[in-house]
């Protein structure tokens, strides 16, 4: 008997006609994985779930600013005092909301001209108004109320205005004060107060606003003798000695998150007590508040543009911020990669397909075709989310989307693309490659898990760090993190807007390359043994052994 | 003997101290069908995973289709495994095509070729069905058209009867003949000699990863001495000196009642041996025989009496 060759020389020569055949052969595994994969409901899910939790949070958060119900307060003034300042900081809470409403209102509804900024206006006092809510809110709030609020605005701005722009509606009124519930004995000392109120607090009684049941939001008691409670630079003593009583004025709630009402009695309160102070020293109030008024503006400058061009602007604010953005993308749809090849691998495994599979294919094409199907599949789903971005903006225009077409205008005429793509598919060939590994050695998803746990904790931590890294770019964390492998393409691209230098983007590219083919090669060497496996995965020892065995099985 | 579609020559595997298959050698002449005879655990599954290149022998060397690796002859061989799986979401046409693609079918020629299959074995009512739709019996029938869809020189089904009731142990017995008839070649492994008795030419036997038999049916009915029981009151021991008589024993008694005086005789006779020859003896000799049994030793006695002990033994280590 003749022999045309033994088994140690097998596998003969890659010739073009073999390479062409395993290609087809790759693509035709590819083809199949990736019909199997986007024929399945779950894809689909996370297709569309993923841009409708984005969007629903975007649209959600913009509404409830303004569906905040209306927060009713009762105001219990023993002082007799601060009434009136109470009242003014409600006031200026509500025509900070107006204000606000109608600066999206002018945006909105500006005459169009070229530019993303407010119209030049020849009116010197809605300019101030504008420059101000730019800058200073506080100024601008001043301004606003002191020129007549809103009829004024409206007056100033009508020229301005699109023809068919729809008329402004003010908003309601967030604060309201409720009278006193009858029954609530108000000549009885806080405590009592208080104790009486307590039902309405823990919302077990409602109030009666105009036959309507609402629910207390806040208790504001001001004690008679609050006054002695003011605190100047030479009473903190008093103030560190102090026990745990309430002192000053006090504020009853059951929301610790809604803040406004406080922050803005807060200030109303200081306010008032100033103007007292200011009196009583015999200092003049009016040189006093625009003396406030006075500021400097702090520019913000980006040394890396060009000349005349370095004010930053919010797309270059946002261009620093967005390689996180990436960095997110890149880990979410890993996830959902990880995900396929190992569910995919597991099932060729457990329902004994591979080893058909084996003889019209080798391992190494039914890896490649594995890592290609499923990466068409993350990159088809990326492309969708992309997509359906594009769509949303079309179909919703409003002033927040406007800030959504800057942000696209950032991402699309950036630099930070080709990087995306770039480490996107390092990322993807770097982990595939282990994770089909893993696959290839576990019989069911359970053994799988316990095996890809490690490695799980190893991917939270770019995203951990992401933070850390978007603020100090090249720094040294930043750096060291770049150079290990498994963190090189979230890293970088976490970097990638800070022009990290030349010696970290060519040295991590290469690093991660070799890296990268070291480990598919490896993987390989795993795969072609561990996929005809049964029983338990392997242990440490029984691995090298695996890599180390060449040509056995 | 015509030319050989596969050769192996002193194949060994172990699993560290196991040794699953030892020193095998044989040779498979083209077009004819070929059974893997042995019990459960003899090395058949690892001999068939060798002969198709998905495990390599520690030692020998194996020759498919003029190829050191059915690897590089992949798209002339079908394989269907001992353990049977597909894709359980994938329709019964698109897996039988994808196979077929796999092994080098055009999508075109694969799909028209998974239709015919599907209705020339009574599965076309099915061609649309998810695989998980199926019953176990009716998947491995698809998964057996999937082996063969690329019409490969040679076929290699391991186990393909297992699982399979009668009517359809027919129809793919039927299948197996189809295959032979068009020329191709047929290796298929089993523990039920019925089937082996039927379809096969040669056989290969083996037990323990060692060659008992290899040869053609007849030879393995050869090897056991064809087997005739008497009975009868008078001597036989004139049937001693008739040509072809090995050995005549006495059985014991039946406990169950018979004629007084009576006894039963077993003899061995060679395979050419003409049985009416001995009856024409008694016949004329005046031994009146109450009782005269020849039976043919099945493939089942053969495969009894080579591996029986050991595979007994085997079974309750």
């Amino acid at each position: 008997m003749m022999f045309l060759c033994t088994w140690s020389a097998r596998r003969p020569g890659s010739t073009s006609s073999a390479n062409i055949m395993t290609m087809r052969v790759t693509l035709l595994i590819a083809n199949r994985e990736y019909l199997e994969n986007v024929k399945t409901k779950g894809f689909w899910l996370g297709v569309l779930l993923v841009p409708l939790i984005f969007f629903g949070i975007f649209y959600l958060s913009s509404r409830l600013a303004t569906a905040t119900p209306t927060r009713y307060f009762v105001l219990v003034d023993k002082s007799e005092q601060y009434a009136s300042a109470v009242d003014a900081a409600i006031q200026r809470e509500h025509q900070r909301h107006v204000m606000q409403d109608f600066m999206a209102y002018l945006q909105e509804n500006r005459q169009q001209t070229a530019g993303t900024t407010l119209p030049q206006t020849s009116n010197s006092r809605l300019n101030e108004l504008i420059d101000d809510f730019g800058n200073d809110e506080v100024s601008a709030l001043d301004g606003w109320v002191e020129g007549g609020g809103l009829d004024m605005a409206l007056q100033m701005a009508r020229p301005y205005l699109r023809e068919d722009a729809p008329p402004f509606e003010e908003p309601r009124p967030q604060f309201i004060q409720a009278e006193i519930p009858s029954g609530i004995d108000t000549s009885a000392s806080p405590d009592q107060i208080v104790e009486q109120m307590r039902p309405y607090l823990a919302d077990e009684r409602r109030l009666n606003v105009d036959g309507e049941r609402v629910p207390l939001f806040a208790l504001i008691l001001i004690p008679e003798d609050v006054n002695e409670d003011i605190v100047r630079p030479d009473s903190l003593q008093t103030l560190m000695t102090d026990n745990n009583a309430p002192r000053g004025v006090q504020y009853w709630t059951a929301n610790l998150t809604d803040t406004r009402l406080s922050n803005a009695i807060q200030t109303s309160l200081n306010d008032a007590i100033r103007q007292q102070e200011y009196a009583s020293r015999g200092i003049n109030i009016q040189q006093v508040r625009s003396v406030q008024r006075t500021r400097m503006p702090v520019s913000q400058l980006d040394p890396n543009k060009a000349e005349g061009e370095e004010a930053v602007s919010f797309a270059d604010t946002f261009r620093q911020w967005a390689p996180m953005g990436f960095v997110y993308l890149i880990f979410i749809s890993l996830m959902q990669s990880v995900q396929y090849l190992l569910s995919n691998t597991i099932e060729e495994k457990s329902n004994r397909i591979i080893e058909v599979l084996l003889a019209s294919v080798t391992p190494s094409e039914l890896m490649m075709g594995k890592l290609l199907g499923i990466g068409a599949t993350g990159i088809t789903t990326i492309v969708a989310w992309i997509a359906s971005f594009f769509v949303f903006l079309q179909v919703y225009q409003s002033v927040e989307t406007a800030m959504l077409v800057d942000i696209l205008d950032v991402l699309l005429s950036s630099e930070l693309l080709p990087y995306f793509v770039f480490y996107y598919l390092c990322c993807y060939a770097l982990y595939a490659g282990i994770f089909l590994a893993i696959g290839s050695l576990c019989n069911t998803l359970k053994e799988a898990q316990s095996l890809i746990m490690p490695l799980m904790l190893v991917l939270v931590v770019p995203v951990l760090t992401m933070s850390f890294v978007a603020q100090d770019p090249n720094g040294t964390m930043a750096r060291i993190m770049s150079w290990i492998p498994l963190f090189t393409p979230f890293t970088m691209m976490n970097r990638a807007a800070a022009q990290p230098p030349m010696v970290d983007i060519v040295g991590t590219t290469i690093v991660l390359l070799i890296c990268i083919v070291a480990v598919l090669w490896l993987s390989g060497r795993i795969f072609r043994q561990g996929i005809l496996r049964t029983g338990q995965p392997p242990r440490i020892v029984e691995l090298w052994r695996m890599i180390r065995r060449r040509g056995q099985q | 003997m015509s030319e050989s579609v596969l050769k192996l020559h002193d194949v060994c595997k172990r699993y560290g101290d196991f040794t699953a298959v030892d020193n095998i050698s044989l040779s498979i002449p083209k077009g004819s069908v070929y059974g893997f005879l042995g019990p459960n655990g003899a090395g058949k599954t690892t001999t068939i995973r060798m002969i198709l290149d998905i495990i390599r022998p520690d030692t020998g060397q194996i020759e498919v289709l003029g190829s050191p690796s059915a690897m590089n002859v992949r798209h002339r061989i079908g394989y269907l495994p001992e353990e049977k799986g597909l894709y359980k979401k994938m329709k019964v046409w698109a897996i039988i095509a994808y196979f077929g693609t796999l092994q080098g079918l055009s999508r075109k020629q694969a799909r028209s070729k998974a239709f015919e299959l599907l209705e020339r074995y009574g599965l076309s009512d099915f061609a649309n069905s998810a695989i998980e739709s199926l019953s176990k019996g009716m998947g491995q029938k698809v998964q057996v058209l999937a082996s063969i869809v690329h019409e490969p020189e040679l076929v290699i089904l391991d186990e393909p009867f297992s699982g399979l009731d009668p009517v359809n142990q027919e129809v793919l017995e039927q299948l197996i003949r189809d295959l032979s008839d068009n020329g191709q070649t047929v290796i298929f492994s089993t523990h039920v000699m019925q089937h082996a008795e039927r379809l096969c030419e040669r056989l290969l036997l083996i037990t323990k990863g060692r060659k008992v038999f290899d040869g053609t049916v007849a030879d393995a009915h050869a090897i056991i001495p064809r087997r005739i029981v008497l009975e009868t009151c008078e001597s036989v021991d004139s049937l001693q000196g008739i040509d072809g008589v090995l050995s005549i024993n006495r059985l014991p008694p039946d406990p169950t009642g018979r004629p007084a005086g009576s006894c039963q005789w077993e003899l061995y006779v060679r395979e050419q041996a003409d049985p009416q020859e001995i009856l024409q003896h008694c016949f004329s000799n005046g031994v009146t025989l109450s009782r005269f049994d020849f039976t043919q030793a099945s493939l089942h006695d053969v495969f009894m009496h080579l591996v029986g002990t050991e595979a007994r033994e085997h079974k309750f280590r």
